[in-house]
């Protein structure tokens, strides 16, 4: 298919209408997506972060609270049994408090005094229960002193505060913390700072309890996860894969979420973290930020790595949206480029059009169409320049006509006379004779040689020679009907062809008004030149039927009558 | 020549033919055959069990378990019906039996077993693998691998490997001991401290002594552990002097690995040790290639590969840690589970011994 420029201009056009459209479309919206997609990250990294400030102020609270207690002047004394009259006294004030501190925290499972001594027995402990915050008393008390929380803290120096790593409690007798998810926060009891270390007092957090009210303010749709330094899920939104590890199973961060290798590798960093988009086995893909924390100022067993997750669709939705209204804007320009460039096209071709349709029609001495010259810009540039050219071939054609019609003229005429030369006339009696022989037509040829002429020419001059040959052509055309030739030969011989010429007498009729216009006198600068002339005819198809032996017939008839004493006409003789 | 000495020349004659042609055959005597198999992680690696398709031209259908539980399960669900052989520990091996979920095996049929260590021939004297069927004893089991639970002691502390386990309750080492806290094996290890005959069968009346002198290595210990590495951290943070292993050599390579001077002992009360088996079980389709198969672990490739990639003991050779007098005492089902770990949980607790013996 040959594509003319119309629709070449206008594919390119619209190409780079759709182009330039579509570019436009995917940069704006691939750099849009990946600024949500930033933003989205960077929220979701804020809010884990701020979680994990309120777990640390959390912690620090509980630290707080249980300072405020092993510190406490009373839990030393309670704890030296320095008097046994106050004993009972002292365990009672210290039951009390735990008390409150148990109604007011209810993210606390339970709070204990455990003496260095009798194995590390608790001396007071308050348990949660369900029916509220009870008093642990007799032989209740458990011995302690082969528990991690225990043996860590009595090696602690005072004001340290001792963080265990989040296990399930399973303490017999725990009340309400028993089989639960759990946390000890426990500080070193001392009656001065560098005095023997004399027990401890210790709160069980639970930890469930603790990350609901954290979690309480987190907008609906992320999941919170928790897991210790070696990735192990404490919390998870599967409560089946939170303490695996407690069941002899295993669920770690790293499965799901590969990219955080680098946090559990990380052992010395202080709160690192990392956003990433994973896509657990049997799920949706998700983005989740986590972050590693370690408590700088507790003594913790273990760090925490805490996380949240958002659906990747989620975080996506706005940038779909966007995805879509950029999309219907870039088919919207796209059509509105293929208009314009249709248009555009068209405005552009239809004056070309016209010129093609000018040059293809011009012809010389044609009207031709119009051209589109009144534009002011390159195509009425190009136009204009093609209306002149057209002018200036139009001029250069006429003149050349004029030219050619002279040239015609010089020839087959006779410069002097005027009169058709020899070679018009043979063209003119060829003529005649095909079309006599077609019609079984006539004709006669009157061969005239004018008398005296050379004497007249040799005494008077050339001029004179010149106006009898003028005036003799005159006066035998004046003769003759317009359908018969009058030709002069050369020299001083003219010749008359009569078409259709048959009758002797109409011929001899014509020979004798040419003998007689002849025979009249010239005119020539004062001077009467007198001539004559002597005529042979001859007759098709009577003397010949060819021009050459007719002319000669003519002509030897002429020579006849010259012979014969001028000034007459003889007829061709029968050879 | 006697004709009597004749046939029996002639008999001895076929027999050997037999030998010979089984040998030379024995590709294509089970051809076409299928061995379902059920395996612990690291009992029949993929090169064993192709050099025994080849050897013997059946297929083997592995399947690997992780849990006693889950094997019971598999054994269990279709009668024994789905399975030819598996590997279970002496202790647990008992309820298929009285299940009657397998079927006694024939030592003779396994060359491979006189090549064992006198121990692990003389099958009666391992607990529970042979009971009296049809009035006869019959074996029900051959051993496969074992793991001992001995004492890990430090060096520089013991000048002398602790002989016994009453080490574990010694007061000069109060602070610097770590047990394993688990209900059944601490009372075994109780029950072998007091001296008491069958450390898996408490008598009504030892249950309080076994409970006192468990909360006595309670008060002795630093601590009790569940996991290896917790054990191994506890051992080198707090300069632990003994441990008794639970999870034996295995600790005791960590340990070392982490650069700790210790020793393995295996004490005179004897150590206690699980074993597991291979047993057949009673919907076997082919009790010959069964046999086969079990010949085939004997052998020194994957009774090698055990030590080698598993760290495991097997029955050829003496792990290294004790020699041949050295008494083990093979776990074996205890009277009740459930007793025993009630009370452990109450002990580890910190329960004194009223509240712990109370109903």
């Amino acid at each position: 298919m040959r594509m003319g420029i119309a629709v070449r201009l206008g594919l390119a056009l619209a190409l780079v209408g759709v182009l330039a459209a579509g570019l436009t479309g995917y940069y704006g919206y691939a750099e849009s997506r990946a600024m949500l997609l930033a933003a989205a990250e960077a929220r979701l990294l804020t809010s884990t972060r701020v979680l994990v400030r309120q777990l640390a102020i959390g912690l620090d609270n509980t630290a707080r609270d249980v300072r405020l207690v092993a510190e406490h002047p009373q839990a030393a004394r309670l704890l030296r049994r320095a008097d046994p009259i106050l004993q009972v006294t002292s365990e009672r004030n210290v039951a009390l408090l735990f008390q409150r501190m148990l109604e007011t925290h209810p993210e606390y499972f339970q709070m204990r005094l455990i003496d260095v001594a009798d194995h590390g027995l608790e001396r007071v402990r308050v348990d949660r229960d369900d029916s509220g915050v009870v008093r642990i008393e007799g032989d209740e008390l458990q011995e302690k002193g082969h528990y991690p929380y225990v043996f860590e803290t009595l090696r602690l120096p005072s004001g340290t505060v001792f963080v265990s790593r989040a296990e399930i409690n399973h303490e017999v007798g725990a009340h309400a913390g028993q089989g639960k998810p759990s946390l000890q926060v426990a500080a070193p009891v001392r009656e001065t700072p560098d005095g023997p270390v004399l027990g401890l007092v210790v709160i069980n957090v639970d930890l469930n309890g603790l990350f609901a009210q954290l979690a309480a303010d987190l907008p609906p749709g992320l999941q919170l996860y928790l897991t210790n330094g070696a990735g192990d899920f404490l919390i998870h939104p599967d409560p089946r894969l939170a303490f695996a590890f407690d069941r002899g199973q295993r669920a770690r961060v790293q499965d799901p979420f590969p990219a955080t290798e680098a946090l559990l590798a990380d052992r010395a960093g202080q709160a690192a973290q990392l956003v990433t988009t994973s896509r657990p086995v049997g799920q949706a893909a998700v983005v989740a930020a986590f972050v590693r924390q370690h408590f700088a100022t507790l003594h913790s067993e273990d760090d925490f790595i805490l996380g949240l997750s958002q659906p990747l669709a989620e975080v996506v939705e706005q940038s779909d949206r966007l995805g879509g209204a950029t999309l219907r804007i870039v088919l919207g320009f796209s059509a509105l480029a293929v208009l314009l460039a249709i248009l555009l096209a068209r405005a552009l071709t239809r004056p070309l059009n016209q010129i093609v349709q000018a040059v293809r029609g011009f012809a010389p001495g044609a009207a031709g169409q119009r051209l589109p010259s009144r534009r002011q810009d390159e195509i009425g540039v190009l136009a204009r320049s093609i209306e002149d050219m057209q002018q200036q071939i139009h001029a250069q054609f006429d003149s050349l006509e004029e030219k050619q019609r002279a040239l015609d003229r010089l020839a087959s005429h006779d410069s002097l006379t005027g009169l058709p030369n020899r070679r018009l006339f043979l063209d003119r009696l060829d003529q005649a004779l095909a079309h006599a022989r077609r019609n079984n037509g006539h004709l006669a040829l009157l061969f005239i040689d004018l008398d005296n002429f050379k004497t007249i020419n040799d005494s008077l001059g050339h001029a004179a020679g010149d106006a009898m040959l003028c005036a003799a052509a005159v006066r035998l055309q004046q003769l003759v009907r317009a359908s018969d030739t009058v030709a002069r030969l050369g020299g001083d011989e003219f010749i008359i062809l009569l078409d259709g010429a048959d009758d002797s007498e109409a011929i001899a009729h014509v020979a004798g008004k040419a003998l007689d216009a002849l025979a009249q006198p010239v005119m020539h600068n004062g001077a009467t030149l007198r001539s004559g002339g002597s005529i042979g005819v001859s007759r098709y198809p009577y003397d010949a039927t060819g021009a050459t032996e007719l002319i000669a017939m003519a002509d030897k008839a002429m020579y006849r009558a010259k012979s014969g004493g001028r000034q007459r006409a003889c007829f061709a003789e029968p050879l | 020549m006697s004709l009597r000495a004749s046939s029996l020349r002639l008999a001895s004659l076929v027999v050997l033919v037999a030998g010979i042609l089984s040998g030379v055959f024995a590709g294509g005597a089970h051809a076409g055959g299928v061995l379902r198999v059920l395996a612990w992680p690291g009992y029949a690696d993929a090169d064993v069990v192709r050099s025994f398709e080849r050897k013997s031209g059946a297929r083997v259908e592995l399947t690997v378990i992780d849990s006693d539980e889950s094997l019971w399960q598999k054994v269990s669900a279709n009668g024994g019906g789905d399975f030819d052989v598996m590997a279970v520990n002496t202790a647990e091996l008992q309820r298929y039996i009285a299940a009657g979920l397998v079927q006694p095996v024939d030592p003779a049929r396994i060359p491979g077993t006189r090549r064992q260590l006198p121990r692990f021939r003389k099958l009666a004297e391992i607990p529970g693998l042979v009971h009296v069927r049809n009035g006869r004893p019959a074996a029900y089991a051959i051993p496969y691998t074992y793991s001992t639970m001995g004492l890990i002691y430090d060096r520089r502390q013991f000048p002398e490997a602790p002989a016994s386990i009453s080490a574990l309750w010694d007061p000069r080492h109060r602070g610097r001991v770590l047990a394993y806290s688990g209900g059944a094996h601490s009372f075994s290890l109780a029950a072998q401290a007091l001296g008491l005959s069958s450390p898996f069968r408490l008598q009504e009346a030892q249950w309080g002594r076994a409970v006192d002198k468990l909360i006595a290595l309670r008060r002795n210990v630093l601590g009790f552990y569940t996991r290896p590495e917790e054990s191994v951290q506890l051992f080198l943070r707090h300069g632990v002097a003994l441990m008794f292993a639970n999870y034996g050599l295995q600790q005791l390579h960590m340990l070392r690995a982490a650069g700790a001077d210790v020793g393995y002992v295996l004490p005179r009360e004897g150590a206690l040790a699980w074993l597991d088996c291979w047993a057949i079980v009673r919907g076997a389709r082919d009790t010959d290639l069964v046999h086969a198969w079990i010949d085939h672990l004997l052998g020194d490739t994957a009774s090698s590969l055990l030590v080698q990639r598993q760290g495991l003991a097997n029955t050829l050779v003496e792990s290294g840690t004790g020699g041949p007098d050295d008494r083990i005492a093979w776990l074996a089902a205890v009277e009740d589970t459930s007793r025993r770990e009630r009370l452990w949980a109450r002990i580890h607790s910190g329960d004194r011994a009223t509240r712990v013996m109370a109903p």
